[in-house]
C-alpha cells in the first residue's frame, strides 16, 4: 500500500515508526480507517467523499483490513446501517457530503441521542439546488445541531490524525458520542500532500485501545430497550445528559491531543492562531483557505500592517472561551463564512463567534461577516488580503459600512448576450406522422406501425448536440432513440447522474424542451406532483384543454437504488407518466461505484478484485420485475441495438401513459469508460448482453408478459462469459480462479430467463 | 528568500510550478501524481499535486497542477495560475482554451506534437524567451502501447531540469507493478524515449507573440441579471459549444457517393453529429438524406463507422484529414 519512504520520524522522541508519503485527504481517511480497523463501514457514494469507501474497499480486496463494507441504498440507508451496527457493539465508519449528509441528517440525532459513538467523515460540499459538487460549508453547518462532535481538518495530515483521535474521543465513558471529521471537498480531499502515517496499525490500536461495547442489542443475558418512546418530562433529561457529554468532551480533547502527540510527534490545539498577539485586524477562516491566509498575513505584515489569522480544529463543542481569549485585543474581526444562514445576516460562524464575545463584557471587537468561496469558488492569497483590508478600512475610518456582505459574487459581463440557438419545437414538427399507434380490435392492445429508421431522422431533437458525455456514451442514443417514438410536446425530469451533469452545466443546457432536475432520491415524487398539478390546472381552465404534454422521468440505475421508494409510490398512485431507467450498471457520474444492478463479480471502484475479494458480492437487481409487481399498465426493457423494438415501445409507452397510467421502461446502456469496453463497439457489447439472456427484451402489458426477442429461437444465444469478456470490468471472470462464480452468475441468468419464459408462456402471467 | 538548492527558479511563494493541459483519458492525473512522488518522496522536496475538479468525463479538458518547494510547508493550494512550465498533452485544446495563459517570462513549454519548435511556436503563439520542447508523444504511445502520460512525463522531467529521471521511473514502477506488471517496462521505455526524443529550442526574445495574462474563469452572467433560481431560459444553448477538442485523434469521414442514407449513423451517435435533412437520395428519390457530419460536436467514438453498412463512413486519423473536410459545416 505504502509507496512512501519509511522513516523513524526524526526528532520525535518515543514516536512510533511512520511512513512519509504523498496522499490525498480522502486516502488519509481510508488509511486511518484501516488502521483503526473498524468493524463496519456503511456508506453511499457522493462526490467528493466517494474515494473514502473506494480506497477502503481497495485495501479490503488486498486483505489489508477486516472492515465489513456495506453499500447503502442511499445515505439514509447508510446511516441506518451504521446505527444498527453500532448497537451491535462495534466500531463504525462512514463518509458523506452535501445532500448525502442532508439525506441522512434525520438519523444523526438518533445516533447521538441514543449515545452510540462512530466516525463520519464529511467532505464538505455545497448543498443543492442548483446542484454544485464543489466545496463550501453549507452542508456541515446544517449538522451543528445534530449532537455530534465535529472536527475541522484543514489538511490531509489532520484528516488522518483526527480520524484516529475521533475514535478515542467519542468512546470515552462520559462522552459516548459520534464524531464528524470535516475536510474541504476537493481542496483537501483530492490534493496530494506530503503526509506521515504509522507504518503499521499497532500504534493506533494501542492508542485507541480495545473497543468497549457499552449497551448492545446482542447480549441475551442483558435484554435492553434501545430507543424507547420518551416524552416529557423525561426527554429534557436525556438532552441534559447529551449536553453534559459535550462538556466532558471539551474537557478531554486537549488530553487526547497530548497523548496523540506522544506517539505521532504531531501536537494539535483546539484553535489555530497566527500572529494574533498584537493583531489589530484578524481574519477567521475555517479549513483549507487558512494556510493561504497565512501567506496573506505575511505579505501584509511585510508592509507593517498588524493583521493575524485564526481557525478552529473543532466546532462542536465550540471553543467559546478560547475565542474570547484570542480576540481580547482585536479591534476588527472579519469572519469568512463559506455558507450563509440566510436572513440571519451572517454565516453560522459569525453568529457563534459573536455570541461567544458577548459573554466578555470588556470585548469591543467589531465583527464583519463575509460570505465567500460558495460552491467551490477558489481562494487566493489576494482574497485573504482583500478581506483583511476590509477590516483595516473599518479600523481606519472607525465606521462599519457593511457588517454582512457577499465577497466574490459577480455582475453580468457588459457584453453578455443570451444565446437564442433555436425556436421551441412545435407540436406539428414533433408529430411527423411516421409512426401510427392502432388498437387491435380483438385484444384492445395498442400496436405500433411505421417505425422507419431513415424517416425518423426527421424527428426534431429534444436534446441537442453539445453535451459533455464521454465519446461512445450509451445514454444519448438510448434516450434519443426513445424520444423518436414520442410525438408532441414533452417535459422531462432527469435524476442526478451522468446524463444530467453532462447536459446542463450552467449557463448551458442541451435541452430544447423543458427539463427539471431533482436529486435522484426523489424524482418520481416530484414528477407525480408536477403531473397532477398540470392536470388540475387544465381542469380549472388555467391551461388550454387541447394542449398536451407527455411527462417523462429519466433516471440511471443508481437513481433506482436510492430513489426506488418514490418510484414505487408513483406506481401505487398510477400517475400518467413514463419512468425510463438507463441502466449502465453502476454509479458512473461519481466514478463507477457498484450499484445494485452491477452484475456479481464485476469490478467497480467499490467492488475491487484482489486476494481477499472477488468483485461485487451479490447478483444484479431486477428492477423491471420489481415494477411489474406494482401492477402498472406497462413495463418494458429495450436496448439501442434493437432500434425498431425500442421505438415501438416508446410509442406504446406514450399511449399507456396517456390512457392508463404509469409506465416503467429499462434500457441497458453502455458506459465505455467504466465498463472498459471499446467505445466504437457499443452496439455489439449491448447486443451481447441481450444474446446471452443477461438482459432479455420483453414487455409486460396489463400484466401479461411477452418476450420480444428470443436469442435461442434465432440461434444467437451465447454464454454470458462471452459478454463478460468484451469488457475490462469483467474480463477476469474468464480466469480459472473465477470459474465457480462465473458459473453461479450463468446459473442465475439461466434461472431468470427460464422464469421469464414460463411467464411468457402462461396466459395469465 | 534563500536561494533554492534543487529548484532552478521559484516564485514569490518559493514554489516552482507546473501546469498540465490535457483532456480526460490521457493520464495527466497519474502523471501529476508520479512526478510529485518523484520530487517529494524521491528528491526530498515538499509540494502538492491536484487536478482541476469536477465531474469531468472522458475527452473533456482537465488541468493538472504540481507545485514544488524547498520550504517546510506549502501554503498555497489554489490552482497554478503563473506556471514556470506548461505541458500541453493535446494540441487541439488550443482551439478552445488559452492553454498558455499565465506562462511566466522565460518559462518552459512542453508540447505533444510531431512538429518542430519553430512550427509549434506559430501554432500556439508562444512568446519570445520561452524554452520549447517538442515530443512526438502520440508516436511513442502507439509504438510502445502505453498511454500518452508516459512519454509526456519523460519530456516534462527533462524540461524541468531538476526532476531525476531515475526517481520518476521508480515511481512509475511503484504505480503499475502490482496491478499491471506487464505495463511497467513499456511505460519506462516510453518515458525514456520521451526524455530523449525531444527537440528543444530557446526562442529568441522578440515581440512576435504576447504573453497572455491569467484570467480566472468567469461565467458571463452574474447576480444582477441571472434568472431567479438558477433557471436557464436559453433552451438548447449548449449547441454553440465546440467539443472538437474531445476527440483523442480519430475521426469519421463521410463519403457521399457511398451513402445509402439509411439513418443508422443517426441512431448510434451519442453526440447527434450526423446531419440529416429533406433531399434527393442516391436513387433520385425524395426523402431524408445524410448531409454530413457536424465536426464541432463529433467526439470521434467511431460508432458510426462501425455500424455503417457501406463504406460511406471511414475512421481516419484526424491529423491526416484535410482541413477543408473538417471545416465543412453540413446544412
Ligand atoms: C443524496 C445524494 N447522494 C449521492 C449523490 C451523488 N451521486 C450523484 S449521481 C450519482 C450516481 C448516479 O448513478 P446512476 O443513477 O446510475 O446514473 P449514472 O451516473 O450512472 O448515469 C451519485 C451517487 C447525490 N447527488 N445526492
Ligand atoms: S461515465 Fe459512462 S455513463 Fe457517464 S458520460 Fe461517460 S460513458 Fe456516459
Amino acid at each position: 500500500m505504502a509507496t512512501g519512504v519509511i522513516e523513524k520520524a526524526k526528532n520525535k522522541k518515543g514516536a512510533a515508526e511512520q511512513v512519509v508519503d504523498i496522499k490525498t485527504g480522502n486516502e488519509m481517511a481510508a488509511i486511518a480507517a484501516s488502521h483503526v480497523n473498524f468493524h463496519v463501514m456503511g456508506y453511499y457514494p457522493i462526490t467528493p467523499s466517494t474515494q473514502i469507501p473506494e480506497e477502503t474497499d481497495r485495501m479490503k480486496a488486498e486483505g489489508e483490513h477486516d472492515i465489513v463494507m456495506i453499500p447503502g441504498d442511499g445515505e439514509h440507508g447508510a446511516a441506518g446501517i451504521c446505527f444498527g451496527a453500532a448497537t451491535a457493539g462495534v466500531r463504525v465508519f462512514n463518509a458523506t457530503a452535501a445532500n448525502g449528509l442532508l439525506f441522512s441528517i434525520e438519523q444523526l440525532p438518533v445516533q447521538s441521542g441514543c449515545r452510540y459513538p462512530m466516525v463520519l467523515n464529511i467532505v464538505a460540499r455545497s448543498v443543492s439546488g442548483p446542484l454544485d459538487i464543489k466545496c463550501d460549508h453549507s452542508d456541515i453547518m446544517m449538522a451543528l445541531n445534530t449532537g455530534w462532535l465535529i472536527f475541522m481538518a484543514k489538511d490531509p495530515q489532520r484528516i488522518y490524525d483526527f480520524n484516529i483521535c475521533a475514535v478515542k474521543w467519542g468512546e470515552l465513558e462520559d462522552v459516548r458520542l459520534p464524531v464528524m471529521v470535516t475536510s474541504d471537498g476537493f481542496f483537501t480531499s483530492h490534493q496530494l500532500r506530503r503526509v506521515e502515517y504509522f507504518s503499521t496499525r499497532d500504534p493506533v490500536q494501542d492508542f485507541i485501545g480495545k473497543f468497549k461495547p457499552g449497551i448492545t442489542a446482542v447480549d441475551p443475558n442483558h435484554p435492553v430497550t434501545i430507543g424507547p418512546y420518551m416524552n416529557d418530562p423525561d426527554l429534557i433529561n436525556n438532552k441534559k445528559q447529551q449536553s453534559m457529554a459535550m462538556e466532558a468532551a471539551y474537557k478531554h480533547l486537549p488530553k487526547i491531543f497530548e497523548e496523540y502527540a506522544k506517539i505521532s510527534g504531531r501536537k494539535y490545539e483546539l484553535i489555530e492562531t497566527y500572529k494574533m498577539d498584537d493583531a489589530e485586524v484578524a481574519l477567521f477562516i475555517l479549513n483549507s483557505p487558512y494556510d493561504t491566509v497565512l501567506q496573506s498575513v505575511d505579505n501584509m505584515r511585510a508592509e507593517g500592517k498588524k493583521v493575524g489569522a485564526i481557525s478552529l480544529n473543532i466546532i462542536r463543542p465550540f471553543p467559546a472561551d478560547l475565542i474570547r481569549q484570542v480576540f481580547r485585543n482585536t479591534k476588527v474581526l472579519v469572519v469568512g463564512d463559506r455558507q450563509d444562514s440566510y436572513g440571519a445576516w451572517g454565516g453560522n460562524m459569525t453568529h457563534e463567534i459573536k455570541s461567544a464575545l458577548k459573554d466578555d463584557p470588556e470585548n469591543k471587537t467589531e465583527v464583519l461577516s463575509r460570505i465567500y468561496g460558495i460552491g467551490g469558488k477558489e481562494f487566493y492569497v489576494e482574497d485573504g488580503i482583500a478581506l483583511l483590508e476590509e477590516g483595516l478600512e473599518v479600523l481606519k475610518s472607525g465606521e462599519v459600512k457593511k457588517r454582512y456582505a457577499y465577497f466574490g459574487a459577480t455582475e453580468t459581463a457588459k457584453d453578455y448576450k443570451p444565446v437564442q440557438a433555436f425556436e421551441p419545437i412545435t407540436e406539428e414538427e414533433a408529430s411527423p406522422e411516421i409512426i401510427r399507434v392502432e388498437l387491435n380490435p380483438k385484444t384492445g392492445v395498442p400496436e405500433v406501425k411505421g417505425v422507419n429508421m431513415r424517416a425518423l431522422t426527421k424527428m426534431p431533437k429534444r436534446i441537442v448536440p453539445g453535451h459533455g458525455a464521454c465519446p461512445g456514451c450509451g445514454i444519448f442514443p438510448s434516450i434519443g432513440n426513445f424520444l423518436k417514438g414520442i410525438k408532441g410536446h414533452v417535459v422531462m425530469l432527469w435524476h442526478t447522474g451522468c446524463g444530467m451533469v453532462v447536459t446542463t452545466g450552467y449557463p448551458y443546457t442541451s435541452f430544447r424542451t423543458t427539463y427539471i432536475h431533482n436529486l435522484f432520491q426523489n424524482g418520481a415524487a416530484t414528477m407525480s406532483g408536477l403531473v397532477e398539478a398540470y392536470v388540475e390546472r387544465k381542469r380549472r381552465g388555467e391551461i388550454p384543454g387541447d394542449e398536451d404534454l407527455t411527462f417523462i422521468m429519466i433516471t440511471g440505475d443508481g437513481g433506482h437504488d436510492i430513489g426506488i421508494g418514490p418510484t414505487i409510490g408513483a406506481a401505487m398512485r398510477n400517475h400518467k407518466f413514463i419512468i425510463l431507467e438507463y441502466d449502465n450498471e453502476g454509479y458512473m457520474n461519481t466514478g463507477a461505484q457498484l450499484s445494485f444492478t452491477t452484475p456479481k463479480c464485476m469490478i467497480t471502484s467499490t467492488s475491487h478484485v484482489g486476494p481477499a475479494q472477488a468483485g461485487k458480492a451479490t447478483f444484479h437487481k431486477d428492477t423491471s420485475q420489481i415494477m411489474a409487481a406494482c401492477n402498472i399498465p406497462y413495463v418494458f426493457t429495450a436496448v439501442e441495438s434493437n432500434f425498431v423494438d425500442l421505438v415501438k415501445k416508446a410509442a406504446k409507452a406514450q399511449w399507456y401513459a396517456k390512457h392508463e397510467g404509469l409506465v416503467f421502461g429499462k434500457i441497458l446502456s453502455v458506459c465505455p469508460l467504466s465498463w472498459r469496453s471499446d467505445s466504437r463497439k457499443g452496439q455489439e457489447v449491448i447486443q451481447a448482453a441481450v444474446d446471452s439472456n443477461f438482459f432479455p427484451l420483453y414487455e409486460i402489458e396489463r400484466g401479461i408478459t411477452k418476450i420480444n426477442y428470443d436469442p435461442e429461437k434465432r440461434n444467437k444465444k451465447i454464454p454470458a462469459i462471452e459478454w463478460f469478456k468484451m469488457m475490462g470490468r469483467s474480463r477476469h471472470m474468464a480466469k480459472p480462479a473465477y470459474a465457480k462464480i462465473t458459473e453461479e452468475v450463468q446459473n442465475e441468468v439461466d434461472r431468470r430467463w427460464a422464469r421469464l419464459k414460463a411467464m411468457a408462456e402462461s396466459p395469465v402471467l | 528568500m534563500a536561494k533554492p538548492k534543487i529548484l532552478p527558479k521559484v516564485n514569490e511563494y518559493d514554489c516552482y510550478e507546473i501546469r498540465m493541459e490535457s483532456i480526460g483519458g490521457l493520464g495527466a492525473n497519474v502523471a501529476g501524481k508520479i512526478l510529485a512522488q518523484a520530487g517529494i518522496l524521491g528528491q526530498g522536496l515538499n509540494g502538492l499535486n491536484f487536478s482541476s475538479y469536477g465531474s469531468e468525463k472522458q475527452g473533456t479538458p482537465v488541468k493538472g497542477f504540481i507545485r514544488f518547494t524547498e520550504k517546510e510547508s506549502v501554503r498555497i493550494n489554489s490552482p497554478v495560475t503563473q506556471p514556470h512550465l506548461i505541458a500541453v498533452f493535446h494540441i487541439s485544446l488550443a482551439n478552445v482554451l488559452p492553454v498558455l495563459e499565465g506562462l511566466k517570462p522565460e518559462g518552459t513549454v512542453v508540447v505533444n506534437t510531431n512538429k518542430t519548435p519553430d512550427e509549434i511556436r506559430d501554432i500556439l503563439k508562444i512568446p519570445g524567451g520561452i524554452t520549447v520542447y517538442c515530443v512526438d508523444a502520440i508516436k511513442i504511445t502507439v509504438e510502445e502501447k502505453v498511454r500518452m502520460n508516459a512519454p509526456m512525463m519523460g519530456a516534462i522531467t527533462k524540461a524541468t531540469g531538476f526532476l531525476d529521471p531515475e526517481q520518476v521511473k521508480k515511481y512509475i514502477r511503484e504505480t503499475f507493478k502490482k496491478k499491471y506488471p506487464q505495463v511497467v517496462e513499456p511505460n519506462c521505455k516510453a518515458f525514456d524515449r520521451g526524455y530523449k526524443e525531444l527537440q528543444m529550442k530557446v526562442l529568441a526574445k522578440d515581440d512576435k507573440y504576447d504573453f497572455i495574462e491569467y484570467h480566472p474563469f468567469m461565467s458571463p452572467i452574474g447576480y444582477d441579471t441571472a434568472p431567479m433560481g438558477g433557471v436557464i431560459t436559453d433552451f438548447g444553448n449548449a449547441f454553440i459549444k465546440d467539443l472538437s477538442g474531445s476527440r483523442a485523434g480519430y475521426i469519421p469521414v463521410w463519403h457521399e457517393e457511398e451513402c445509402i442514407h439509411c439513418g443508422q449513423c443517426d441512431i448510434v451517435c451519442p453526440d447527434y453529429a450526423p446531419v440529416f435533412g429533406e433531399g434527393t437520395d442516391h436513387k433520385g428519390k425524395q426523402g431524408m438524406v445524410m448531409r454530413g457530419i457536424d465536426y464541432k460536436h463529433c467526439k470521434g467514438c467511431l460508432k458510426c463507422v462501425e455500424i455503417c453498412p457501406t463504406d460511406a463512413l471511414t475512421g481516419e486519423i484526424e491529423a491526416e484529414v484535410a482541413e477543408e473536410i473538417l471545416s465543412t459545416v453540413p446544412k
